[in-house]
């Protein structure tokens, strides 16, 4: 689907300290309220892990090697987790409740499996990866909708779903691979990440982008040849769209992350990382170890003086070169 | 009732007669989809089929249901009731192809009852389903009924209408909504809610131990005449009308439904308007 223009986001998966401060300035911004309480259009997940919601990857939708689109399972409530609130008022103004407690049983969440990752010990690993809407250039959301209610704005590519053609059917919430597009029981319409289009369209970057204290994520437009993203994307080829595989043309991209050498059953350092590669390529396709290289050099070069811009972008030094929004 | 005699009648008596084989060669015979399931049809109800001309009946004046659109008022059972076979819509879109089973049979009987007082028109639905689906959630969908009524002539597209010049009206209910929805469209995918809302509608669901005997029953009701530009007029000779049902425990919504293929007529006239 070709538009004018197409913004982007790069995340950084090295820098990501999984302090859910983009989760939560995006719930505060758009999902604490009216029926999206159990939706996280961003979420950060530990890898390897299960997701958000719960196998997301194992569910289907996007596309086959054809080009048509794949049936999937839908989500169950559970697989989300239902959202619950504890009895604050009982428990700890009035007294009427000795216990304070959630007002379910919790049994699964957008975290549950947060920090357990792989491995074992001194093996072990994990690492965080941020999920919103990929805005993608090949929609399966829009794709599968029968009634042409999701659209690609031409001025920048944000995927949006028009909520006065929506009428509920969830085939778009089949469709999307990534499981980024959620139902309001509420309303029966579908919803997701709207790319913070008002803070945008006054220069503004996403919440998400904005407050991350880790400094992890730029956003650009991808024809942009000075701003972050072509230089991450196409000049230095280091930032790779998550399941690339699924056909949807993602237009989130991430720097994998280095890690570690693995230890030896001596405690001798080996040749092999601690996040196994092969794992990397599962999400992030065959070009990860290239990127890798990649970052491991810049890494050296920085670190013995020379001067590296792809290290340079990396740091992210300043906000305003971080977010190119015009 | 019909101004066309219903052309397999006799053929239904016989089958009450001589149910098992007699009713399978028959099906063979009298039907294309040979081998759909016709568990929930009763043969005491007269069928009608594609082009078959349906009169409305009369309430007569100073008769009042319960309520304004009470499903399970005394006066349907004074009223004529015939059934028609609801079989899969054909798929227009990947997303619903992509749920269609091919070569798929499942036929569904709808029983209908069309009334009209001076001022209102009625209608009365019921069908089988084991299952009371009212739930709409993140993985569950509701059940639900609507019937389509050709603005102009049966020219028109049974599949939701032909384009601007030829749409249909639609009322659709659906298990757990607050109300019937008043909706026009012109060809799928272009169903839009009309700014007036003036169908009312009431539903109950007949539970019993018997999973099969389980049905829903809907009316749906209007003022007779029109009011509005994508609003059926009734007041014409005959008014090109289909059926649809959606399975809530199949996952049915949109274009994954039961429907009435081509059109059914219905005659609005009273017999004092001749």
């Amino acid at each position: 689907m070709t538009v004018k223009r197409q913004l982007s986001m790069v995340l950084d998966l090295n820098k990501c300290i999984g302090c859910h401060t983009c989760s939560a300035a995006c719930k505060l911004m758009w999902t604490n309220r009216n029926g999206r309480e159990f939706m996280y259009w961003n979420n950060v997940e530990s890898q390897p892990g299960k997701g958000y919601p719960r196998d997301y990857e194992n569910m289907g939708g996007g596309f086959d090697a054809e080009g048509a689109l794949r049936l999937g399972r839908q989500p169950s409530q559970e697989d989300y987790g239902i959202p619950w609130e504890y009895n604050y008022e009982d428990a700890l103004m009035t007294g009427t409740d000795p216990w304070l407690r959630p007002n379910v049983k919790p049994t699964w969440g957008a975290n549950w499996d947060e920090d357990e990752g792989e491995g074992d010990y001194p093996n072990s690993y994990y690492f965080y990866l941020p999920r919103l809407c990929n805005h993608c250039a090949n929609p399966a959301c829009l794709a599968a909708c029968t009634r042409n209610a999701i659209y690609k704005r031409q001025e920048d590519g944000i995927v949006l779903v028009d909520q006065e053609r929506c009428r509920g059917y969830r085939y778009c919430v089949n469709a999307c691979p990534y499981k980024k597009i959620y139902f309001n029981e509420q309303i029966s319409k579908s919803e997701k990440c709207i790319f913070c289009y008002p803070r945008i369209e006054k220069g503004l970057p996403t919440a998400c982008a904005q407050q991350c204290v880790g400094r992890i994520r730029w956003i650009g437009y991808r024809d942009d040849e000075e701003g972050p993203i072509h230089k991450l994307v196409e000049k230095y080829k280091v930032a790779l769209p998550l399941h690339a595989e699924w056909g949807t043309q993602p237009n989130v991209f991430y720097v994998p992350p280095l890690s570690p050498p693995k230890f030896g059953e001596n405690g001798e350092q080996l040749a092999e990382s601690r996040i196994p590669l092969s794992y990397l390529e599962s999400l992030f396709g065959p070009r990860t170890g290239e990127v890798l290289d990649t970052l491991q050099a810049a890494r050296q070069a920085k670190a013995h003086g020379e001067g590296s811009e792809l290290m340079d972008i990396l740091i992210g030094y300043k906000h305003a070169e971080m977010f190119k929004l015009s | 009732m019909t101004s066309k005699p219903i052309a397999n009648g006799p053929l239904v008596n016989r089958i009450s007669r001589f149910k098992g084989l007699i009713t399978l060669v028959a099906c063979m015979a009298a039907s294309p989809y040979a081998l759909a399931d016709h568990s929930d049809r009763n043969p005491n109800v007269s069928e009608v089929k594609a082009w078959d001309t349906v009169k409305v009946s009369r309430i007569p004046d100073g008769i009042y249901l319960r309520t304004e659109n009470d499903p399970d008022d005394l006066i349907w059972d004074r009223l004529p009731k015939y059934r028609t076979n609801l079989l899969p819509a054909p798929p227009v879109h990947q997303s619903v192809g992509l749920r269609f089973e091919e070569g798929s049979t499942r036929g569904k009987h709808v029983y209908f009852q069309v009334a009209r007082s001076d001022e209102r028109l009625y209608l009365r639905m019921h069908w089988k389903d084991p299952t009371e689906d009212r739930a709409t959630t993140v993985d569950k969908f509701g059940d639900g009924v609507a019937v389509q009524f050709a603005l102009n002539d049966a020219d028109t597209s049974y599949m939701m209408g032909s384009g601007h010049e030829n749409p249909v009206n639609i009322w659709y209910w659906r298990a757990g909504a607050p109300a019937v929805e008043n909706l026009a469209a012109g060809g799928y995918g272009s169903t839009t809610r009309l700014p007036k809302q003036s169908v009312h509608g009431g539903s109950a669901y007949f539970t019993s131990d018997v999973p099969e005997k389980r049905e829903w029953q809907v009316v749906m009701s209007r003022p007779f005449e029109s009011d509005g530009e994508h609003e059926v007029n009734f007041d014409r000779e005959t008014v090109p009308m289909g059926f649809a049902i959606w399975q809530g425990s199949d996952n049915e919504r949109d274009g994954n439904k039961r429907v009435t293929h081509t059109w059914i007529l219905l005659d609005t006239r009273l017999d004092n308007d001749n």
